[in-house]
């Protein structure tokens, strides 16, 4: 017997699906797949078209197989995705998570549902179209996992298997509870009681019953209550902003936006009158805040969160970094780095400021040498005979 | 080779079954029943399966195997016990899965862990949060080898500091971008606190139910803040006197706190009494202000800034 795995599965077990049941879900299939999956689907379109009931969908996995093997020579193929191809595993587990929760639902828009797991609406087609050849044998339709795709919806209506999910992991435990954890801590946090016995119930998971023991320390707030309710109200602010990095204090009008902590340390961004663009400002460094009494117009946000920090103009300095000093590499954002072979680093950083270079360089001391640009490499020594110079006059 | 839509389509199937059985199943019966989808040829076909049910076990999927008796003395035979593979109900009202969805919305984990787990408690994601939005590190292959061994109470052993070193481990914090690990360090006989980005290579978990957590731990408190860190040393003098200059005084009073203050100068500026124990972390601190703070006792700490500076200013000459 030289009988191709899939194929002998086509004209075997599955082969008695009852052409009922199966018609339904195909011809829904097929609807699902026309209005969906573009250009990259196309080859299994034509496949489904032709092949009729239950036998099309086996027959389109076959020839999305064949396709698969004969273009294994050939650098890309029409099925993978630009990311590459998924692995089986991946596939898997995706549909292990997916399956139950969309059983609990029933009917669930395909849009939404790839944009909640974050797949393309092609993959997950692809998918749930495998799964729907899955289950138990012999294979039978009530027997396989019943899940179809009709006019854009994704319907799963009898529970076949797969319909609870699968334990969460160690660290999804902890995540999840970490994460419940900090957001009960935020000021100004709603739902503080629901939030407290959420986690109540996920610690019932652990063995013994015990507190799940994890922590994030988002970092002390400041500010970050008055900035969230301007936020919501578009109240315009005037700030008093220390910036060390420039040794300066400034008068700004804010029109805040987004808040979010990086690193333990919370920001705002805001639309900043001074510079007519959008600053993030460190919420710690705002000495003074207070509304102008301005309501201003909702702005679309011009960058996500943790995006560009610095624009193309900034200048950058080379850096030889010995390990005791590895904190300017984990601290700051680096353009480039690289581990010499003494096991030192070499770094390139954008340079906000001279004065920032100045404190970087003074604080890492003997541990930091400047590569390049030439004109800073007596930087080190120049700051610090300045900071030198106090204490003689002292 | 099997293509991976075979394997995927394969493996699905390999599970349904497992959990669909409650009698453990041999290879034999595996490949009778998934007729065609394994290798006709015995030996091809067990290393599909042995691949298979790695795949599987590394999703996370408990596969158990026993060894049969009577007519099929020795056969391996495997199952999936729904108690083991389930979540548990946990009977979730509307409200805390709304709540769940704000804390994940709020804290984003810069991995997918914290949205997997939501997906399984049946929530979905939702992208705004009105609390602003926490980032946090997450890719740390080492974290989740860590946090499935404080599950289990196994010991890990791993690199620190050019150290071999085993550790009970106890908890977990994340401050200022980084994941401490909280355990009992054998070598040292103490409670210590770990970086997980500075465990050299992997982390190795040793036996289960090793060790008993102890009772109530404040993770918060255990893992030492920066300005903890600044008295965490063996200097002798353990406080110094700093003046800082007027525009910076809200800063340090911010860090430091109002009873920090020793007194107040008609220039505006004033001198803060700060730990000093922990040198190098002193000078990092006093540095971060450059030209703009000034040691002035002890006068043997002040030579010490001093030194540092003349130091740094001979590097070029």
């Amino acid at each position: 017997m030289t009988r191709r795995p899939s194929s002998s599965r086509s004209r075997g077990a599955k082969k008695a699906a009852a052409k009922k049941a199966a018609a339904k879900k195909v011809s829904a299939k097929k609807a699902g797949v026309k209005k969906t999956s573009g250009k990259k689907v196309a080859g299994k379109k034509t496949a489904v078209k032709k092949a009729a009931a239950k036998k099309a969908a086996v027959k389109k996995v076959v020839a999305k197989k064949s396709v698969a093997k004969k273009k294994v020579a050939q650098a890309s193929s029409p099925v993978r995705s630009r990311r590459g191809p998924r692995s089986a595993a991946e596939r898997v587990s995706g549909l292990l998570v997916m399956l139950p929760w969309l059983m609990k639902r029933k009917k669930v828009r395909l849009a939404d549902m790839a944009r909640q797991f974050r797949i393309s609406e092609a993959d997950l087609v692809a998918d749930l179209q495998m799964a729907a050849v899955c289950g138990v044998p012999p294979y039978t339709p009530d027997a396989l996992i019943d899940v179809f795709i009709h006019e854009g919806w994704v319907i799963a209506e009898v529970p076949v298997v797969f319909s609870r999910p699968l334990k969460l992991s160690s660290a999804e435990l902890f995540a999840i509870v970490a994460t419940v954890r900090a957001a009960h801590r935020m000021p100004g946090a709603p739902q503080r009681s629901a939030l407290l016995s959420a986690t109540r119930k996920i610690e019932r998971l652990l063995p013994a019953g015990e507190d799940v023991p994890v922590a994030i320390d988002a970092g002390e707030a400041p500010h970050v209550d008055e900035l969230r309710i301007a936020i919501a109200a578009r109240h315009e602010l005037r700030i008093t902003y220390f910036s060390p990095s420039r040794a300066e204090r400034t008068q700004r009008t804010i029109r805040p936006l987004r808040l979010f902590s990086v690193s333990g340390r919370w920001y705002v961004a805001a639309f900043d009158e001074k510079s007519g663009e959008e600053r993030t400002f460190r919420t710690d460094r705002i000495e003074a805040l207070a509304a102008t009494g301005k309501v201003f117009d909702p702005v679309r946000s011009s960058r996500d969160d943790d995006g560009a920090w610095f624009g193309a103009d900034v200048p950058q300095v080379t850096l030889r970094v010995k390990p005791a000093a590895a904190w300017i590499a984990e601290s700051y954002p680096t353009v480039s780095r690289r581990t010499l072979r003494d096991g030192s680093l070499e770094v390139v950083l954008p340079v906000t400021g001279e004065h920032w270079l100045r404190r970087l360089l003074l604080r890492a001391g003997r541990n930091v040498e400047v590569i390049a640009p030439e004109s800073w490499r007596g930087l080190s020594a120049d700051t610090a005979a300045r900071v030198r110079a106090r204490y003689r006059a002292g | 080779m099997a293509t991976k839509i075979d394997a995927a389509e394969r493996m699905l199937n390999l599970l349904a079954l497992l959990v669909d059985r409650s009698q453990p199943v041999t290879l034999k019966q595996i490949r009778a029943e998934l007729a065609g989808q394994y290798s006709d040829k015995d030996e091809a076909a067990r290393a599909q399966f042995e691949r298979d049910k790695a795949e599987l076990r590394n999703m996370g999927i408990p596969i158990d195997m026993v060894t049969l008796g009577g007519a099929q003395a020795g056969e391996s035979a495997y199952l999936v016990q729904r108690t083991n593979y389930e979540l548990a109900d946990l009977d979730l009202s509307d409200e805390e899965m709304s709540a769940l969805q704000l804390a994940v919305a709020t804290v984003h984990l810069a991995a997918q862990e914290g949205e997997q787990a939501l997906w399984k408690l049946g929530a979905e994601r939702v992208d705004d949060s009105l609390l602003g939005r926490v980032t946090v590190p997450f890719q740390d292959p080492n974290l989740a080898r860590v946090m499935a061994a404080i599950v289990s109470r196994a010991p890990l052993t791993y690199r620190y500091k050019g150290e071999e070193r085993t550790v009970d481990p106890y908890g977990m914090l994340a401050r200022r971008g980084y994941w401490y690990l909280i355990g009992w360090d054998h070598l040292r006989k103490a409670q210590r606190v770990f970086r997980v980005d500075r465990i050299e290579g992997d982390v190795l978990a040793g036996k289960r139910n090793s060790f008993a957590m102890p009772r109530g731990m404040d993770l918060l408190r255990a893992v030492p803040t920066e300005r903890q860190m600044l008295a965490a040393g063996d200097y002798e003098h353990s406080h110094a006197l700093v003046r800082v200059d007027g525009s910076l005084v809200k800063q340090v009073v911010r860090e430091f706190g109002e009873g920090a203050i020793e007194r107040h100068e008609s220039d505006g500026s004033a001198v803060f009494n700060v730990p000093c124990s922990n040198l190098s972390a002193f000078r990092l601190w006093l540095f971060a202000m450059v030209d703009k703070a000034e040691v002035l006792e002890p006068l043997e700490v002040r030579d010490i800034v001093i030194g540092w500076l003349d130091d740094l200013a001979a590097e070029a000459s």
